[in-house]
C-alpha cells in the first residue's frame, strides 16, 4: 500500500573506524592481489571476494546469500605490513604531535590553563558555536600548547616537528624522520582527557586509529569491473590502486621478515605509504598523481565525492528520476496557460498510479483491458502498462494478457495508468534559476513529437522555441498532487515574487493585438466583431452601438471590456504616453491615459502597461484581488481577444518600414559630418594642446570622454530625426511603442546612425600598432578610425565600419558567456547560504539551529509577491473601498505614482545590441574544490 | 639559499653575523627565531644580554620572551572614554497619526507604522468622520493581514533566487559615473558579487561627502574642504631635483598648484620634517626647499629621494581624487577612495549624510547595523542601477543574514555556507573532504534539520510542506 513515509532518519553521526573495528566488520581478509583465476571466477581473498558482495546476475553473495541488487555488498581489509599515515588527518595528527609531549603525552597546559579551556568550550556549545567555532577554538588550544618548550608535566625537553608534505614528519633539530610507527606510538600516549581538550571525542576517534594498521577495502559493489565488448574486463579504479597496496604491502611484508637492510624496507614503506596516500586523495599536493595505464589520473576515493561531478553535489544534492521525459517545445496559443501539450507517444510511457478501491474497479478494469496499447480510433485513451498486486507484485500488461489481467483486478492493487487530459505534471526548463522555473500544468494529450504550450509561460521559463527543450516530471502520489496543483500550478505563479508584479503575461503580438483593439477606439461591424471574438468561450456580447447611418458597431474598447471583472476599476498611463509636461488625463491626444471604471474601458490604450508581462497593471490587479483562477482566465481571454484583433487588423514588418525621406537621410548625414568635424577639431586641438584638461582626469582621457559625447549626441540625432519620420502608424514603431518588441533604438540604428561602437567602454583602439585598421593613418584619433559607424544597418555598414561592428558585437558574446558563469557560481552561493532559512510561526525568520535571522520577515512580514509594488498594501484601493468613488477626489489618485514600471525598465542607453541570452549553461561555475586552507 | 636570505635579514636588523650565524644554525625562518624564547637561544650559547637584544631588534617584545615568568605588567594607558551625547532620533507622530495608531491599537490591529503614516498623510487633509477611521484601519489591517507571508515560507530560497536570477540579465563591465564628477564606479553583476563576498576593499571605494553650513553654499570654501581631504603628494605641488655634487635634494614649489591646495611653504616643511627618512633636514631657503643629507652616501639619498616624492603633504589617506558637484543647490564631494573614518572629523562635512561604497568600512565605524543597511543600500543601488527591480525584502534577508553575528560574512565558503551546522550540507557546497574528515575526527551528529541534508538521505526538507509534522490517521470504520 502507498502511504506518506511517517519516519524519519534523526539523525547520522561520523566517526573514524578503529583498526579492530575494520577487522571485525571485514567479511574476508585480502592477501593476493590477483582478482581472478584463468577461468574467470574471482579468487579467494582476492580483490574480487566473492564474500564481498555480488556484480554479476546470477551468482550470490558468500557472506548473505543474495543476489545481485539485494547485496549491499561487504567490507573486506587488508592488514598493513607496517603502519601508514592518513592523508586525510596530516595536519590535525600534526597539531596532536606538537600540543602534546614527546615522552608523557600530556597535552602542554597547566591544569589551570586546560580547565580554562573547557570551560570556554562548553560555554561556547551552550551559546550555539557551530562545529566550525568549536574547531578553530580547540585549534588555538593546540596552537597554544605548542609553544612550549617543556612539558609542565614529566619535565621533558620538546623538539619542534616539521611536516614534509604531503606525509613526513621530522624533528627539526637533527632531521630525524618520524615514522609512522613513532608517530603511532606517540598518539597512543594522549590520555582521553586532554583529546577532549583538543575537541575530540575519544570515543568515536583515537588519534592512533589516523595511523593505519589495517586499509578497510570497500565493497565490490562499489568498484564493479566491466566486461568490455571483447570480453576483457576492465577494473575499476579503486581496485587498480588496491592492487599496488596489496603488492607493496605483500614486498613489504616479505623483506621486512627477511631481515632485509633497513635501507630497503624504508623504502618499500614510503611507497607503500604513497600508494595508501593516493588511494585515499589522488590530488594530493607535493606528489605526482598515480596514473592508469593510459597516463590518466586515478579517480580515488576523494575524487569520487568531491566536487560538480562528485558523489555529493551529482548524485545526493541531485537525483536521476523515473516517469519524466524531455523533448523540444513548440507554441500553442489555443492552449491555456496552464496546459501542456504532451505527445501521445510520450503519454504512452509515463504513467500514474491509480489504487484500486470499490469505487473505480469497474473504470479501471476497462481500462486495464484495453492494453498498453489502445487503439486510437476514438482518440486517445489512457492504457494501462502495469498492475502491481496487493502482495507486491508488478504484472506488466500486454495486449496479449490485458484481458486476463483485467479480469483479476481486485480491491487493494495499484494500476499504472497511462496519462491522460487533466493530469498534473511538473513541466521545467533548465536553468532553474527561480521557482518559476519548474510550475505544475494540466495535461492535453496531443499528436506531433513536441511538447507545447502558450505562449504566456514563456517569460518565466526563458523559453524561446529555437530548439529548447524541457522536461516533463508525472507526479507519482495523491500528496504530490495536491501540492502540485495549490501551490505549483501556473496561475499561482502569475506574481513574481522577485517584484510582486506579474511575470506571466501577454508578449509580443498580444500587446500589438490590444493596441489595434482599442487604440482611438476603432469601431468594428458585426462580422469583424464576430470574428475577432470567435475563440472566446461563455461571453457575454454587450449590445452593440449605432452609427450615424444606422448600422449596429462595437468598439474597441467595448470588446475588451468583455474580458474584464465586471467591478474592475482602475486607471494608469499606458505605455505609449508621451509624458507630456501636463497630463490632460482623459483627454489625452494620444489615447495614453487608461481609466476602467465597473468593468468598462473608458479610455486610453491597453497595451504593454495594461496586460503585458512584467509590467501589465491589470493583470496583477486581477491577480491579487480577484484570484489566480480569475487571472488565468483573463489572460487566456485577453491574448485571444488580442490575436483575434490583430488577425482582423493585419500586421507585418518589414525592411520597407525603415525607409526615411530623403531629406531626413540628408538632414541625418549633414549632423553626422557636423559631429565628426567636431570631433577633428576636438582632435586638433587635443595635439596642439589647446583642449582644457578636465580635472582629475589626464588629458588623453578628456579627449575621450569629449569625444565619446558628440558622437553620442550624433547618434541620438540621428534616431530623433528617424523617429519623426517613421511616424506613429509605422508597424515597427507600433511595436517599440506599445511595448510589444524592439525599441526606438533598434528603430534609429536600422533606419539613422548606428552609432560609435565601443569595447570595455572605450572607442575602439586596438589592432594594429597605434591604429585600428590599415585603413587608417598612425595615431588617427578622428570619429572614423576609432569605430564610428555613421551608416545605418538599412543602408549597410561600409567594411571598416563592418568589422568595428564585429568588435563591439563579439565583446557582447564574451561579456554573456563570461556572465552566465559567474552570476551562476553568485547564485549557488546565495542558496547555499540561504536555503534553511524559513518564516518560523512566530514570525521570525530563523536558520536551522534557530538562530533568529530576521524578528520580522521584512520588516512588516509581507510577502513581496502580495505586495503593491513593493508596498505592504495599496492606500488608493484602501481608501476606494472604504469611500467609494469620493477617494478620487480626496487622493487625487490619477496624480499618484501610477506612472511606475515593474521588473525590469526600458533602459535604451543600456542596450547597444540586443543581444541572445547565452544557451550553454555547462560550465556555471568555477569550482573551488580543494582550495580549502 | 633560504639560510642566506635569513642570515641577510638578521644583519639588516643590526644583527652581528656571528650571531646570526649561531642562531641560524638551529633556527631557520625568522619567524622560528622569534617564536623562541629567551632561554633556548642562551642554550645555543649566546649570553643571555645578546639573546635578549637579538628577540628585540627581530620584533618579539620582550615581556613575552620571559614566559613562565608573571607577565610583565605595563602600565595600562588609561583609555579616555568622552562621554557621548545621547541621540534621539525618534519620530514624533503627527496628531493624525497618534489618532490612527490609537484606534488600531484598540483594534488589535498590528499594522506596521508605515501604512498608517500612510493613511494619516491622505487622512490630514480632509475632515472624515472617525468611523470612516475606524473602518479604514479595519479595511487596512484586513488587507495587510491578507498580503502576509505564509509561516513555514522558505523565505530564504526566495531571496536567493531573486537575487541570483536577475544576475544572468546584468551587465558584466558597467562602469558608470557617480553624478557629475567623473568618478568610476563599479556597478552590474561584479558589483554585485562584490557586495555579497563582503570584500575588505571595494574594486573602486567612493564616498559621497556633501558638505554642511557655509561649505555646501560657497564653491570656494567647498574646494577648500575638498583639499583638506583629497591626499596631496609632494609631486603634485612641487619638483624634486636632486643635487648630486651638494648632497641634497632640491625642491622648488609651484605656486599656482599650492594656492590650489591652500599650502604655503611653512606647512610643506613642516609635514616634511615629519617624513620617516627625513626627520629634521628640510629646511627653506628663499622660494626652495632644500633638503640635505646627513651622511655622504648615495643610497641615503636615494631613500630620501624616494621618501619625498611619496611624501603625503595634505589629505587624507586612501582617498586619491575629491571633486566637487553640485546637487540640488548644495556642494557635495564624490571621492575615489574611501575613509570613513578621517572624513567624518574634517569640519564642513555633513556627517550624519556621508556615505560610503565600501561595506566593510561602514562596519568598523558605525557599526555593525549600520553595515546592513549600507549592504542594503548598495545592493540595491546596483540592481536599480542596472534597470532590475528586486523587492527590498530579500535584500534585507540577505544583509540581516550576513550581518547576523555581529561581524560581516560574506555568503560563500568563508562565510555563510562554510558555517553551516551541518556536515552533509557543508560537505555538499565545497571542500567536500575536509569536513568529512574533520566530522569523523571530533564524531560530529548532524541532525537533518536543513534542506540538503534532508535531500541527501532522501527525506522531506523542513521547509513549506515540509515543515508540518501532523500526520491523520483515519480510524478503520469511521464515516460509515
Amino acid at each position: 500500500m502507498m502511504r506518506g513515509i511517517t519516519k524519519r532518519i534523526g539523525w547520522i553521526k561520523f566517526s573514524c573506524v578503529s583498526p579492530d573495528e575494520i577487522r571485525r566488520m571485514s567479511a574476508t581478509k585480502i592477501i593476493t592481489a590477483d582478482t581472478y583465476d584463468d577461468e574467470g571466477y574471482p579468487i579467494e581473498m582476492g580483490l574480487m571476494d566473492p564474500h564481498m558482495g555480488v556484480i554479476e546476475p546470477g551468482l550470490r553473495c558468500k557472506t548473505c546469500g543474495c543476489k545481485v541488487d539485494e547485496c549491499p555488498g561487504h567490507f573486506g581489509h587488508i592488514d598493513l605490513a607496517m603502519p601508514v599515515i592518513h592523508v586525510g588527518f596530516i595536519k590535525d595528527i600534526k597539531l596532536m604531535l606538537e600540543s602534546t609531549c614527546r615522552n608523557c603525552g600530556r597535552i602542554m597546559l597547566t591544569a589551570e590553563q586546560i580547565e580554562a579551556r573547557r570551560d570556554d568550550m562548553s560555554e561556547m556549545k551552550d551559546l550555539g558555536g557551530g562545529t566550525i567555532d568549536l574547531k578553530n577554538f580547540s585549534k588555538e588550544t593546540a596552537k597554544d600548547a605548542s609553544n612550549k618548550g617543556i612539558c609542565p608535566y614529566c619535565g621533558t625537553e620538546q623538539i619542534k616537528i616539521k611536516l614534509d608534505k604531503p606525509t613526513t614528519f621530522r624533528e627539526v633539530d637533527d632531521n630525524h624522520k618520524l615514522t609512522p610507527k613513532e608517530v603511532r606510538e606517540r598518539l597512543e600516549r594522549i590520555p582521553d582527557e586532554d583529546l577532549k581538550t583538543l575537541g575530540m571525542d575519544p570515543a568515536t576517534c583515537r588519534p592512533e586509529w589516523m595511523v593505519l594498521t589495517a586499509l578497510a577495502v570497500p565493497p565490490v559493489t562499489v568498484r564493479p569491473s566491466i566486461t568490455l565488448d571483447s570480453g576483457d574486463r576492465s577494473e575499476d579504479d579503486l581496485t587498480h590502486k588496491l592492487v599496488d597496496v596489496l603488492r607493496i604491502n605483500q614486498r613489504l611484508r616479505e623483506n621486512r621478515d627477511a631481515g632485509a637492510p633497513q635501507l630497503i624496507v624504508e623504502d618499500l614503506w614510503e611507497l607503500l605509504q604513497y600508494h595508501v596516500t593516493t588511494y585515499f586523495d589522488n590530488q594530493t599536493s607535493g606528489i605526482p598523481p598515480a596514473r592508469h595505464r593510459s597516463g590518466r589520473p586515478l579517480k580515488t576515493l576523494a575524487q569520487r565525492l568531491k566536487g560538480k561531478e562528485g558523489r555529493f553535489r551529482s548524485n545526493l544534492s541531485g537525483k536521476r528520476v523515473n516517469f519524466s521525459a524531455r523533448t523540444v517545445i513548440s507554441p500553442d496559443p489555443l492552449l491555456s496557460i496552464n496546459e501542456v501539450g504532451v505527445p501521445f507517444v510520450a503519454a504512452r510511457e509515463l504513467t500514474v498510479p491509480v489504487h484500486v478501491n470499490e469505487h473505480n474497479i469497474g473504470k479501471l478494469k476497462e481500462m486495464v483491458a484495453r492494453g498498453p496499447e489502445p487503439s486510437m480510433e476514438n482518440g486517445y485513451l489512457p492504457g494501462v502498462n502495469y498492475v502491481i498486486r496487493s502482495d507486491g507484485r508488478r504484472i506488466r500488461v500486454t495486449d496479449r494478457n490485458a484481458e486476463e489481467v483485467a479480469e483479476n483486478i481486485d480491491i487493494d492493487y495499484t494500476i499504472e495508468r497511462q496519462l491522460m487530459d487533466g493530469d498534473v505534471v511538473l513541466f521545467n526548463r533548465q536553468p532553474s534559476l527561480h521557482r518559476m522555473s519548474m510550475m505544475a500544468h494540466r495535461v492535453r494529450i496531443m499528436d506531433g513529437r513536441t511538447f507545447r504550450f502558450n505562449l504566456c509561460v514563456c517569460p518565466p521559463y526563458n523559453a524561446d522555441f529555437d530548439g529548447d527543450e524541457m522536461n516533463l516530471h508525472v507526479l507519482q502520489s495523491d500528496e504530490a498532487r495536491a501540492e502540485a496543483r495549490i501551490l505549483m500550478q501556473v496561475q499561482e505563479n502569475i506574481l513574481s515574487p522577485r517584484y510582486g508584479g506579474p511575470i506571466i503575461g501577454a508578449i509580443h503580438d498580444h500587446i500589438t493585438g490590444a493596441y489595434f483593439l482599442t487604440h482611438e477606439n476603432p469601431r468594428f461591424d458585426r462580422f469583424e466583431a464576430m470574428n475577432i471574438l470567435s475563440k472566446l468561450d461563455g461571453i457575454k456580447i454587450p449590445e452593440p452601438l449605432v452609427d450615424e447611418e444606422g448600422k449596429e458597431y462595437w468598439t474597441g474598447k467595448q470588446l475588451f471590456s468583455i474580458v474584464l471583472p465586471e467591478d474592475f476599476r482602475t486607471a494608469f498611463k499606458s505605455n505609449i504616453c508621451q509624458n507630456c509636461d501636463v497630463c490632460t488625463k482623459e483627454n489625452c491626444q494620444f489615447d495614453a491615459f487608461v481609466k476602467i471604471r465597473n468593468g468598462q474601458l473608458l479610455c486610453g490604450t491597453i497595451d504593454a502597461k495594461g496586460i503585458g508581462n512584467s509590467k501589465g497593471k491589470i493583470l496583477d490587479r486581477i491577480a491579487r484581488d480577484y484570484g489566480s483562477d480569475r487571472a488565468a482566465k483573463f489572460i487566456n481571454e485577453v491574448t485571444k481577444l488580442a490575436l483575434g484583433a490583430i488577425m482582423n487588423h493585419g500586421f507585418s514588418t518589414g525592411i520597407g518600414d525603415e525607409d526615411i525621406p530623403e531629406e531626413a537621410a540628408l538632414q541625418i548625414a549633414n549632423f553626422n559630418q557636423e559631429c565628426i568635424n567636431e570631433v577633428s577639431e576636438l582632435v586638433e586641438s587635443f595635439q596642439n594642446g589647446t583642449l582644457d584638461q578636465m580635472p582629475g582626469r589626464s588629458l588623453r582621457e578628456t579627449l575621450e570622454v569629449r569625444v565619446m559625447k558628440v558622437l553620442g549626441q550624433a547618434r541620438d540625432e540621428a534616431g530623433r530625426v528617424a523617429g519623426k519620420h517613421l511616424g506613429l502608424s509605422n508597424p515597427a514603431v507600433i511595436m517599440a511603442k506599445s511595448g510589444a518588441r524592439g525599441s526606438m533604438l533598434n528603430l534609429s540604428q536600422m533606419a539613422g546612425c548606428v552609432g560609435q561602437q565601443a569595447v570595455r567602454g572605450e572607442r575602439l583602439s586596438r589592432g594594429y600598432w597605434n591604429r585600428t585598421l590599415p585603413h587608417f593613418d598612425k595615431g588617427d584619433l578622428g570619429a572614423y578610425a576609432r569605430g564610428f559607424c555613421s551608416n545605418s544597418y538599412k543602408t549597410g555598414l561600409n567594411p571598416t565600419e563592418f568589422f568595428f561592428h564585429a568588435m563591439g558585437g563579439r565583446e557582447g558574446l564574451v561579456d554573456t558567456a563570461v556572465r552566465t558563469s559567474r552570476s551562476g557560481y553568485m547564485q549557488r552561493r546565495l542558496v547555499s547560504a540561504l536555503e534553511d532559512l524559513k518564516l518560523t510561526s512566530d514570525g521570525t525568520v530563523r536558520n536551522t539551529v534557530g538562530t533568529v535571522i530576521q524578528f520580522k520577515y521584512g520588516e512588516d512580514g509581507v510577502d513581496p509577491s502580495r505586495t503593491v509594488r513593493g508596498k505592504a498594501i495599496d492606500i488608493d484601493d484602501l481608501f476606494a473601498e472604504v469611500l467609494g468613488d469620493e477617494a478620487d477626489t480626496l487622493l487625487n489618485v490619477d496624480d499618484r505614482d501610477i506612472g511606475d514600471d515593474y521588473g525590469s525598465k526600458e533602459k535604451d542607453e543600456l542596450e547597444y545590441t540586443e543581444e541572445e541570452e547565452g544557451e550553454d549553461y555547462d560550465d556555471l561555475d568555477t569550482d573551488f574544490e580543494g582550495g580549502g586552507e | 639559499m633560504a639560510k642566506k636570505d635569513t642570515l641577510k635579514a638578521l644583519v639588516n636588523r643590526d644583527i652581528s653575523e656571528e650571531v646570526s650565524e649561531l642562531l641560524l644554525t638551529k633556527y631557520n625562518p625568522l619567524s622560528a627565531i622569534s617564536a623562541a624564547s629567551l632561554e633556548d637561544l642562551v642554550a645555543i650559547g649566546l649570553s643571555e644580554e645578546t639573546a635578549e637584544d637579538t628577540l628585540t631588534k627581530i620584533g618579539k617584545r620582550t615581556a613575552r620572551t620571559s614566559a613562565g615568568t608573571a607577565k610583565a605588567k605595563k602600565p595600562v594607558p588609561e583609555v579616555k572614554t568622552e562621554v557621548m551625547e545621547e541621540v534621539f532620533n525618534e519620530r514624533i507622530f503627527t496628531p493624525a497619526e497618534s489618532k490612527l495608531k490609537e484606534i488600531a491599537d484598540r483594534q488589535g490591529a498590528n499594522l506596521p507604522m508605515k501604512i498608517i503614516s500612510e493613511i494619516a498623510n491622505v487622512v490630514e487633509k480632509s475632515d472624515l468622520s472617525p468611523e470612516i477611521y475606524e473602518k479604514l484601519i479595519a479595511t487596512a489591517n484586513r488587507m495587510y493581514t491578507s498580503h502576509l507571508m505564509d509561516k513555514n515560507e522558505s523565505t530564504g530560497v526566495m531571496a536567493a533566487h531573486s537575487l541570483g536570477e536577475p544576475g544572468t540579465q546584468m551587465n558584466m563591465r558597467t562602469f558608470h559615473y557617480a553624478g557629475v564628477a567623473n568618478i568610476n564606479v563599479t556597478q552590474g553583476l561584479p558589483r554585485l558579487i562584490e557586495i555579497v563576498d563582503a570584500r575588505r576593499v571595494p574594486s573602486t571605494p567612493s564616498m559621497e561627502i556633501p558638505l554642511i553650513g557655509i561649505a555646501a553654499e560657497d564653491e570656494s570654501v567647498a574646494r577648500h574642504v575638498a583639499s583638506e581631504i583629497e591626499v596631496t603628494s609632494l609631486l603634485d605641488i612641487a619638483s624634486v631635483e636632486t643635487d648630486i655634487t651638494n648632497m641634497r635634494l632640491i625642491i622648488t614649489p609651484n605656486t599656482r598648484k599650492m594656492d590650489q591646495r591652500d599650502l604655503n611653504l611653512e606647512e610643506i616643511v613642516e609635514r616634511l620634517n615629519k617624513v620617516k627618512a627625513i626627520r629634521g633636514l628640510v629646511k627653506l631657503s628663499d622660494f626652495q626647499i632644500v633638503i640635505t643629507s646627513d651622511e655622504p652616501s648615495y643610497k641615503k639619498l636615494q631613500i630620501m629621494y624616494d621618501a619625498v616624492r611619496n611624501a603625503k603633504i595634505k589629505g587624507i589617506d586612501g582617498i586619491a581624487r575629491a571633486v566637487l558637484s553640485k546637487v540640488g543647490g548644495s556642494w557635495k564631494i564624490i571621492t575615489e577612495g574611501s575613509n570613513l573614518k578621517e572624513v567624518l572629523k574634517i569640519e564642513g562635512v555633513n556627517a550624519n549624510k556621508v556615505m560610503t561604497n565600501s561595506i566593510l568600512e561602514v562596519a568598523d565605524v558605525l557599526g555593525i547595523e549600520a553595515a546592513r543597511n549600507s549592504i542594503i543600500r548598495e545592493a540595491m543601488g546596483t540592481l536599480g542601477e542596472a534597470g532590475l527591480d528586486v523587492d527590498i525584502r530579500h535584500i534585507m534577508l540577505v544583509a540581516d543574514l550576513m550581518t547576523n553575528d555581529g561581524q560581516v560574512k560574506a555568503i560563500g565558503r568563508h562565510g555563510v555556507s562554510g558555517k553551516k551546522s551541518s556536515v552533509l550540507a557543508r560537505a555538499a557546497f565545497e571542500i567536500t573532504a575536509a569536513h568529512l574528515l574533520h566530522a569523523a575526527m571530533v564524531g560530529e551528529v548532524d541532525n537533518l534539520e536543513g534542506v540538503t541534508e534532508n535531500i541527501i538521505v532522501g527525506q522531506p526538507v523542513t521547509l513549506g510542506t515540509g515543515a508540518v509534522n501532523l500526520i491523520y490517521t483515519p480510524k478503520k470504520g469511521e464515516n460509515e
